[in-house]
Formats: structure tokens, C-alpha cells, sequence
């Protein structure tokens, strides 16, 4: 019994590390333009859109946040192995890992802006400084939050994989996470498109991009503010419900009919959803619908 | 991401850029046997060089690949390659004790990619003409990155060095300890995580009409001693505490050389490079 209260505890604690980073992951990698923004940001100069957008495409970001916390699960577990104590070790890590992340990120925007030389995009210093240090900030967070997860699952629950191997699937399932929910909340009205909204994505507003702020001229750091209220925490929810789900069927019917109890718990879990999603597919159907002709048009 | 592939013309060719990288790295992955020949594990630090000497290479085989307009593909095609690369490496491990480790991993890699890029082009359908040779040498590449950063974490390549080390415990005895080392730990999903992003990265961060071939390669050995700062990091749980410093130093004076030179070379591309000024509407039509 007392195993089975410490194990809720590790869970919701763990799903609780896990909502922090994927508010986090979805943020940084909003203002940082990666992910599906990236393609239109990209895009823009061609169009004739000079814009002061931040322009960051590592890889797409399962493989990206894959890499970060792997790194970060790698080295915390050798410093560990040397003595290291816990804690210590996954800071280092992490700061490691970010700094490697901070490199990739100034090469990418400079490789890119400087490959759009022939339609006169320049290269903005100070972008480069404001904006990387932001995605460095919370892409520690993120990273930090899902190694101290990893290590919780790895040393409280006692799972069997190493902490490298937990860094790469948790890593992959965050950035997959950020990258499906986050996403859809914030790029499509609010970075790459300077249309209505609701207007769709005509083909001839391709890489017409919102380059002007309400005050101002925008840069990637109004995403962060964007992204803050919406995006970030769906990310959060979408990543804390997976992390908190996968362990507490594994923690509660383990015991149960010899490990096949965590089994027919995941497979009810998926089940459960399926039908939620159903239900609130045909009720968003029903209520916004196809697109109608507007009625003054025929006349 | 799907964004317009656009790879400049004329550089160094592919050719002479695959025999340089091909045998840079093999000559370095045979310089770490050094370690065993001298007793020490001070020379491990040749297995990131080997890494950087097959990044180069593949940076470029990624280029004449994704040239065929293969638009999400650059990403995807640094896992491939670490995907077979990885079985090639793992192999090749196995004939370590003959020195001929470095060796089969070409051999083993080759076939391994060969195979993929068959399927790939023959019975998915895929018919690029360059798909089965690219995979063959990414596959080749991928075991030579892996090899390379595996032998400065542990100093070698062996299966043993890989599978096993001595702990400490009460003082002077020893034990073999299987979970504490390079396998049990997983640190290979490290090191392939570290080349896989690494050999798709210089071409997908430079990709545009203004790629310039020094500009991307310059990139690629910057990403090869980046990964190789993480491995030497980690390698002060295996090797010696002096080994690890030389591979520590090593990286991070190669890093910084080639970061400090690329960022160069791209404010030579660059059209402007500005510091807090706002946004330049184009002369042009537009």
C-alpha cells in the first residue's frame, strides 16, 4: 500500500514537471519560429516581406527536443555515476544541453538569413541576442523539468530503461507535443499570416507575414507573450496528461492479472479519448460547419 | 518544414570530398588504438575528429541528396543514416580485437545502406537517382560518427569497453559492473541523437539560393566538435581524468575556431548585417 501512495505521489509529480515543460518547449519554439511558422518565416523575403522575424529550424522538434534532453539524460546519468549528486548533475546537464542548443539555434538563424542575401533580407545583431538568450531561458526549463522527470521515473518508480534511453522517448514525445498542440494555437493567425481571421491561407498571402506590432515593429519575442496564454499551456496539459496517464495505469494495476491490469487500463484509456474526440468533432461540425455562401452574394 | 531546396553549384567536388572524409576519419579512428598500444586512453580524443571528418563528408551527401527536391527530407535523412549506421556500428564492434573495427564498419555500413537504398528507390519507388549511393555512404558515415564519439567516451570500441566497467567498492576491491557502462547506460541513443542531428543541420540551417559549399562545410565541422563537447563531458565517467580534459580542450578549442569562422563567413554572405535597425523595405519592385 505504502509503495502504491508513494508511486501516485512520484506520478503527480512527475505530471507536474511535465505540464511546466511543455508550456515551456511550445513557447521557446514559438519564438523561435520552429516548427510549421518556420516554412512561411522562410518564405517571406522571397515575397518581398523584409521582416525581423527569428528564424530558427534546427530539424523539426521532436528530433531537436530529442536531442536536448537526450543530452541532457546522458550526461546527468555519467556525472551521476561519478558521484555526482542527483540534483547537481541534472542542472549541469541541462546547462549543457542548452548550450548546445543556443549554438544550434544562432547557426541556424545566421546560415538561413544569410542563404536570402539575394532578396536583400539582412541579418539583425540584435535579434540574434535578444531572441536566442529567451529560447535559451525556456528551453532550459523544459529540458530541466523533463530530465528531473526521467530521473524520478528512473529512481522512484524503478523503471527499467536507463536515463539516456527515457531522455530520448520523452524528449521526442515533448517536442511532438508542443509541436501538435502547441502549434495550431498561436502560428496560423498570429505569426505568418496579415490576414482577417478566419480568412484561411489564400496561396497568394504565402510568406505575407505579420512583421508589424501594435506598437512597433515585431520581433520573435511578441510569440513568447502570444504563446504564453494558449499555446504553451495546451502543450502543458497535452504533455502532463500523457506523462501522468502512461505512469498511473502502471502504477495502480500493475499488480493486476500479472502486469496485463496496466495493459487494459492503457487500452480503456485510449478508448476514453477516442470517444471524447469523437464527441467533440461532431459538436465542433455541427456548430461551425463547412464554410456557407454568403447570402449577398447571389444577389 | 517544407521550404524550397535550393544547393549551390561548383565547390569542391562531392568526389574529393568523400575520399578526404573517408579516409581522415579511418586514419583517426586507427589513431585511437593508440590507447591500447601505449596503455593509456589519451588519444581517445581522434574519435571526434574522426566524427568531424565523416560530418563533412555527409554534409555534402546530404546536399546532393536533398538537391532532388526531397522538401521534409533533411531532417529524416540524419536519422537514416544514423538508423543503419547504427547496426553497422554495433557489428563491426565484434572484430575490434583483429583492429579491423573501423574497417568493417565501412564495410558492414555499406552493405546496410546499400540495402536501404534499394528498397527505397525499387520498391517504394522512390527513383532518385542519387538515392542509393547517398544512403550508402550516409549509412557508412553514420557507423564512422557513432564509432568515432563512442571512442572518446570510452575510449575504444571494443565490445568490452563498451559493455563493461571496473567499479570501485570498498576502496580497493573492483567489480565488473555492466549497468554502469556505455551500453547499460544507453549512451549510445547520445551519440546518435548528437550525430543525427548534427549531419542533417549544416545543410538544413544554409539551405537557400545563397549556400555557399564553404560556408555549410565550415558549419558541419562546427557541429562535429559541438557534439564532440557533449561526449568528452560524459567521458569523465569512464576514461582517465586527464584523457578527458585533452578530449574537453580538443573539442571546445575546435568549437570555437569554427563557430568564430562561420559566423565570419556568413556576415561575408550576409546581405546587411545590422544592429538594431529597422526593417529595410526592398529596393526592388515589391
Amino acid at each position: 500500500m505504502e509503495s502504491i501512495l508513494l508511486g501516485v505521489g512520484v506520478t503527480a509529480l512527475a505530471g507536474a514537471l511535465a505540464t511546466v515543460a511543455g508550456a515551456a518547449e511550445d513557447t521557446e519554439s514559438n519564438i523561435g519560429s520552429q516548427g510549421d511558422p518556420n516554412s512561411q518565416v522562410q518564405l517571406a523575403p522571397q515575397m518581398g516581406y523584409i521582416h525581423r522575424i527569428y528564424n530558427k529550424a534546427v530539424s523539426g522538434e521532436p528530433p531537436a527536443y530529442g536531442l536536448w534532453v537526450t543530452i541532457g539524460a546522458g550526461v546527468a546519468w555519467a556525472f551521476m555515476v561519478t558521484g555526482m549528486n542527483p540534483v547537481l548533475a541534472i542542472v549541469i546537464a541541462s546547462a549543457l544541453a542548452i548550450f548546445v542548443q543556443g549554438a544550434y539555434a544562432t547557426t541556424a538563424y545566421l546560415g538561413r538569413t544569410a542563404s536570402l542575401n539575394k532578396f536583400e533580407q539582412p541579418v539583425y545583431i540584435d535579434l540574434l541576442k535578444s531572441v536566442t538568450t529567451v529560447t535559451m531561458a525556456h528551453a532550459f526549463v523544459a529540458v530541466f523539468t523533463t530530465v528531473s522527470m526521467c530521473y524520478l521515473l528512473n529512481a522512484a518508480l524503478g523503471h527499467p530503461f536507463p536515463l539516456a534511453l527515457l531522455g530520448i522517448v520523452w524528449g521526442i514525445a515533448l517536442g511532438a507535443a508542443g509541436s501538435a498542440t502547441g502549434n495550431p494555437f498561436y502560428g496560423k493567425e498570429r505569426q505568418y499570416q496579415s490576414q482577417k481571421f478566419g480568412a484561411g491561407v489564400p496561396i497568394s498571402a504565402s510568406g505575407n507575414i505579420v512583421r508589424y506590432a501594435e506598437a512597433g515593429q515585431r520581433s520573435s519575442l511578441d510569440n513568447g507573450w502570444f504563446t504564453g496564454k494558449l499555446g504553451g499551456p495546451a502543450s502543458g496539459v497535452c504533455f502532463g496528461l500523457i506523462v501522468f496517464l502512461e505512469l498511473w495505469r502502471t502504477v495502480l494495476f500493475e499488480e493486476i492479472a500479472g502486469g496485463w491490469g496496466a495493459i487494459i487500463a492503457g487500452v480503456l484509456i485510449i478508448l476514453v479519448f477516442m470517444i471524447i474526440d469523437r464527441y467533440v468533432e461532431v459538436w465542433a461540425r455541427k456548430n461551425y460547419g463547412p464554410y456557407v455562401k454568403a447570402e449577398e452574394a447571389t444577389a | 518544414m517544407s521550404v524550397q531546396i535550393t544547393a549551390s553549384e561548383g565547390g569542391i567536388p562531392h568526389d574529393t570530398l568523400m575520399a578526404v572524409g573517408l579516409i581522415g576519419s579511418i586514419v583517426c579512428l586507427y589513431l585511437t588504438y593508440l590507447n591500447g598500444a601505449t596503455g593509456t586512453d589519451v588519444f581517445s580524443f581522434f574519435g571526434g575528429l574522426a566524427a568531424v571528418f565523416a560530418l563533412i563528408w555527409g554534409t555534402d551527401t546530404i546536399k546532393h541528396l536533398c538537391s532532388y527536391g526531397i522538401g521534409t527530407g533533411v531532417p529524416s535523412a540524419g536519422m537514416i543514416a544514423f538508423g543503419t549506421g547504427v547496426i553497422a556500428m554495433l557489428l563491426a564492434t565484434q572484430f575490434d580485437g583483429m583492429y579491423l573495427a573501423p574497417i568493417m564498419a565501412v564495410v558492414i555500413g555499406a552493405i546496410v545502406g546499400f540495402v536501404a537504398g534499394f528498397l527505397a528507390n525499387n520498391v517504394m519507388n522512390m527513383n532518385i537517382p542519387v538515392m542509393i549511393r547517398s544512403l550508402t555512404e550516409m549509412a557508412i558515415i553514420g557507423a564512422i560518427v557513432i564509432m568515432g564519439l563512442t571512442a572518446v567516451m570510452a575510449g575504444g570500441f571494443g565490445f568490452d569497453a563498451l559493455s563493461v566497467t571496473m567499479v570501485q567498492i570498498l576502496g580497493p576491491l573492483e567489480a565488473t559492473s555492466y549497468a554502469s557502462s556505455l551500453l547499460g547506460g544507453c549512451l549510445i541513443a547520445v551519440a546518435f541523437m548528437l550525430g543525427g542531428i548534427a549531419l542533417q543541420h549544416p545543410f538544413n540551417a544554409c539551405l537557400g539560393p545563397g549556400e555557399q559549399q564553404d560556408r555549410t562545410l565550415m558549419l558541419a565541422a562546427e557541429c562535429g566538435f559541438l557534439s564532440m563537447i557533449v561526449v568528452a563531458a560524459i567521458s569523465f565517467a569512464f576514461v582517465s581524468m586527464f584523457a578527458a580534459v585533452i578530449s574537453l580542450i580538443v573539442a571546445i578549442a575546435g568549437w570555437y575556431y569554427t563557430y568564430a569562422k562561420y559566423i565570419e563567413l556568413s556576415r561575408r554572405d550576409a546581405y546587411a548585417w545590422l544592429n538594431a535597425k529597422p526593417i529595410l523595405e526592398p529596393k526592388g519592385e515589391a
